[in-house]
This record gives C-alpha cells, structure tokens and sequence, in this order.
C-alpha cells in the first residue's frame, strides 16, 4: 500500500510537471516578494531605515502576508487545486487512471498529497522570497545595510504554518468538487462564490464559521486583532475540522462514483 | 480457457430508461483476437467499461483469467492494457513525459517506454507536446501506453479511430504480431466488420445491447455460405415452382424470380434439365453469394 502511494504520488507529481498550477505556484511564491523588492531598490533610503529596524523581518514578512491573505492566497489555492484535479477531466484521462493497478484509495489520496505537495513547495518558495527581498537589495546596493535584526525562523514557521492550516479547508472542497464535476468552471465559481462570501460576512460574529474566512481572518491577526476572544478557540481548530469533514465527504463521494471514466 | 468470462450483463444508465444492455454473454479465449462488432451506440463501449470497472456493474458476472474482476481488480489490471474511446493523453506533455506517467505506477523498466515509442512509430516526436499530435499520433501513443507493462490481454476500444488507411494496416499487423508473437490475447471493438474479418479469430456482434452472434470468425463465415442461395428467373414462374416443389427442392417465389438455397452443380443441372423436359424456358440461373457485411446487416436489421 505505501509502496503503491509512492508510485501513484511519483506519477501524479510527473502530470503536473509544466502545468499552469506548476507556473502557479512559482509565479504566485515570488510576485509580492519581488514587489516589495522593487520597493526597496527603488526607495533606498527609507529601506537604509528600514533595515536597521529590530523588526524588520516581521514588518516585512507581515506586509508581505497581509497582502497575500485576504484574496490571493485563497484565489490561488483555488484556482491551483481545481487546475490539478481537473487535468484528468481535461485530458480525458479518468478512464486511463481508473483502468492502471491502483487502489482507489491510493489515487484519491496520491492525487490529494500532490496538491498538498504544491500548496508547501509555495509556502517555501514565498518565504525564500521574502527573505530575498529583505536580504538582496544590501548585496547589491552597499548603501543599503544588511537587516540588523537576526532572522527569526520561529515567526516564519509559526506564521506559515497558521497560513497553511487556513488553506487546508479551502483546499479540500475545492478537490472535492473539482472531483465530481467535469466542468472547471463549477470548481472555480463555487470557490470564488464562498470566498466572496467569507469576505462578506467577516465581520458577523459566526463570520469564523465560513470554512473560507481563515486566511483573510490571519489577516486581521497579523494586524493585532484578537480572533481567538470572537471565535472562543483557536480559528485553526476549525480550519482543521472542516477539512477532516469535506476530505472524508470527498473521499466518500470519490469512491461512490458509479462512472469512473 | 476464457480469459474474459461476462454472462447475464445488463445495464441501464437510469432506471426508467431500456437497458443499453440486455443479458450480455461474452466469451474471449485465450490467445484469440476477439472481434467485438456493432454499429455505433450498440452497446460495445458501455461493455467494456463494465468489463474493466469503469462503470459499476448493475446485473451479471464478469471474471477475467478465471477470477472475479471486483475482488481482484488491482492484481488483475496490472496484466491487463487498455485503451477506451477516444485517446488518454496529457496534451502539455511530451510523449515520453506521458509514458513515464503511467511506467512509475506499472513499475515497469523505463527502457519499455523506448521500446514501445518505437513499436507505435512515435520515437522521433522528441519535446513536441501530445497537444500538438494528430488524433492518429494521439491515438498510437494511447496504444503505446496499453503496450507499457507488456500486459496478457488487450483491452481496445476503436484503436484504429483517426488512422490513416496506412496506419490502420499498419495497427492490424502491429496487433496480428502481438498476438502471434507474444500470445497476446486481443479484444477489440469496432463498428467496421472489413477491419475485424481481416484481424479477428473470433467475433461477438452486438446489436442494441444485445448480443446476436458469437463465435469463431470461420462460424460467422459459414453463416455467410449458408446465406448465399441460387436465383432462377423461368418463362412461367409458378409452374417452375410447382415443379421444385414436387422434387422436394425448397423455393419461393420473389420480385425477380425464384429463389432457392445453394446447391451442387449437378443438383442445378437436373434442375434445368427438369425444367426443359416440362416445355418451361429458362433464363437465367444465378448464384447470389452473400458478403459477410450482408449477413453482418441481417443480423443487425432483423433485430
């Protein structure tokens, strides 16, 4: 079974190899980084200031994260998650996938730990690029001081794996959708309908309870609001309930297909 | 032994609707070409998806190498190649890029992927995307990636959909080699009986999801013989038929004359002769030889 998983994830990391999720994700990891990079060479003398900040890596990171939370996170995931679960449709393929000796299970999930795969190898390269963006312009400019402060790899961790855990939702019912639906546009719409509708109702008091709100609600945390006093817990708890839920449906409703391809 | 086994398939897509296939019986022996013939929407796609479990079977057994395809579905797919409808391929790939996507789930050696480019005429198509490919390019790698694991049973929904004449002769060899060389047992569905009488051993028709005919190529062809049938034209045709009648020869009577099963030529002459001696004038006697595609289309319209 783990050797089978292995070979369904190697072949399902080879179809995304060039795909416009690939691009995705690379493009999507460095455009705000590569912003504020431009930013900093091109204002060099408020980043001298910046630069010798005893936070500046968490000013930076932040700002980076704020524009990223609110609407580019989530239409990113949505959009990579649905382009890759829909390869098969697109390519006429199911039927070629559900004809190979693999288990269903092994399929579900190979595909599953290929779009998980993508979702950290963004989180990865969007750090590096904020690193390279508080770090490159002193390289290159020597008027511009390399950042006083040491780099604080906790504050990376911690704020991307809150990122992340806020993603996972959005993540599973787009796969769960992009799986029963042969039309992309019915994944895209239904993502984009829920996350307008997260954005809307924000500030409602059960606002945290839209599956889709978490990463624009860590917005709000990275400007020093206290979600966890409106919500009663910590949001990634039900950031995590719901994807449990909608990646058991998923699954559930993947099995049950009586037309495999 | 029957390496592909269905019996009693039926299948509705919806509960009100007729069922697309009705009591199904498919045979496929080991190391046979099997011809599986219909016209188009006769049901022979729908079998072969349920064959394969693509579509989840409704009524009826299917068992493939003796066992039963639900409970050993994995095992029994990996001796198993495919290729359903139109062509799986991923059209941002290239066309060793696609091979290599289903060589790590077979496991097979990557020196296959060459080998079976090669076979299928695509080894110099290099970093040209499949989206690029013509159908009939698409539908060689399709092919290409049913050969990948070197499977026992082929599994061939109209391979030869978009070839060119040539490639079409050149996929019939292709398959009559895999069969003869390999053992290879082939089932493979099309609606064009000229493109199965020239591979198959064997043939299953389908009509209306049901099946009319199964059996050897040479039992269809006898068919055929016996289908064929003597046509008289006489000067004074009821009296001609009277005259059959009294030498127990069945006859009946049609729009151009009399018509009668095939018989010796001896038995013709006595019959003219016959004919003759009663003062009735003959004018034409002629030998009406059915094609395989005559009977392929009485099967189909009586039904």
């Amino acid at each position: 079974m783990t050797l089978s998983f292995i070979h369904s994830f190697q072949s399902e990391w080879l179809k995304s190899r060039r795909s416009l999720t690939s691009w995705l994700v690379i493009i999507g990891g460095f455009f705000i980084p590569l912003i504020f990079f431009i930013g900093r060479i091109v204002y060099r003398e408020k980043t001298a200031a910046e630069s010798a900040s005893p936070e500046f890596w968490q000013n930076l990171a932040g700002q980076c994260w704020q524009l990223m939370a609110l609407f580019l996170l989530p239409m990113g995931i949505i959009l990579a998650t649905s382009l890759i679960t829909q390869i098969e449709f697109r390519n006429n393929t199911w039927k070629q996938v559900h004809t190979t000796p693999q288990s269903y299970s092994v399929i579900f999930w190979g595909k599953l730990a290929v779009i998980m795969a993508m979702l950290v190898q963004f989180f990865i390269l969007f750090n590096i690029g904020i690193f390279l963006a508080g770090a490159l312009p002193a390289l290159l400019f020597p008027a511009i001081d390399y950042p006083q402060q040491p780099f604080p790899f906790r504050f990376f961790w911690d704020t991307g794996l809150r990122f992340f855990i806020a993603s996972l939702p959005i993540v599973a019912m787009q796969y769960l959708i992009s799986l029963q639906f042969r039309n992309f546009f019915v994944p895209l719409g239904a993502g984009i309908g829920l996350l307008l509708a997260s954005l809307t109702v924000l500030e409602w008091e059960y606002g945290y309870l839209l599956p889709y709100s978490y990463s624009p609600y860590n917005f709000f945390i990275l400007r020093g609001a206290d979600m966890k006093a409106l919500a009663g817990t910590d949001l990634e708890w039900y950031a995590l309930g719901y994807s449990v839920l909608f990646i058991a449906v998923s699954f559930v409703l993947y099995i049950a297909k009586k037309d495999k391809g | 032994m029957h390496i592909i086994e269905a019996t009693g398939l039926s299948y509705r897509f919806s509960r009100n609707d007729r069922p697309v296939l009705d009591n199904i019986q498919l045979q496929v022996k080991e190391g046979s070409i099997y011809g599986f013939l219909g016209p188009n929407g006769a049901g022979k796609t729908t079998t072969l998806r349920l064959i394969l479990g693509l579509l989840r079977k409704q009524e009826g057994d299917i068992s493939i190498f003796g066992e039963a395809f639900g409970r050993r579905r994995v095992a029994l797919l990996r001796r198993i190649g495919t290729l359903i409808e139109s062509p799986s391929v991923y059209g941002h790939l290239t066309a060793t890029e696609n091979l290599a996507v289903w060589q790590k789930v077979f496991q097979c050696p990557r020196s296959r992927i060459a080998e079976v480019l090669k076979i299928v005429g695509l080894q110099d198509t290099g970093s040209k995307k499949a989206r690029q490919f013509s159908l009939g390019m698409k539908q060689r790698l399709g092919i290409a990636a049913a050969l990948l694991h070197q499977p026992d049973l082929l599994v061939l929904d109209e391979p030869t959909n978009g070839l060119d004449p040539a490639g079409i002769v050149e996929m019939r060899e292709l398959l009559k080699k895999l069969n003869k060389e390999q053992g290879i047992t082939i089932l493979i569905s099309s609606h064009l009986l000229p493109e199965i009488e020239k591979l198959a051993t064997d043939v299953g028709i389908i009509h209306r999801g049901q099946m009319l005919f199964q059996g050897t190529l040479e039992a269809l062809m006898q068919r055929q013989r016996q289908a064929s049938r003597i046509v008289m034209e006489t000067g004074d045709n009821p009296a001609a038929l009277q005259l059959l009648a009294g030498l127990h020869i069945p006859a009946r009577m049609e729009d151009n004359g009399i018509s009668l099963a095939a018989a010796e030529k001896s038995v013709l002459a006595d019959i003219n002769r016959q004919l003759v001696l009663q003062g009735i004038d003959v004018w034409r006697i002629a030998a009406v030889e059915e094609d395989l595609e005559s009977v392929f289309m009485n099967l189909t319209n009586t039904n």
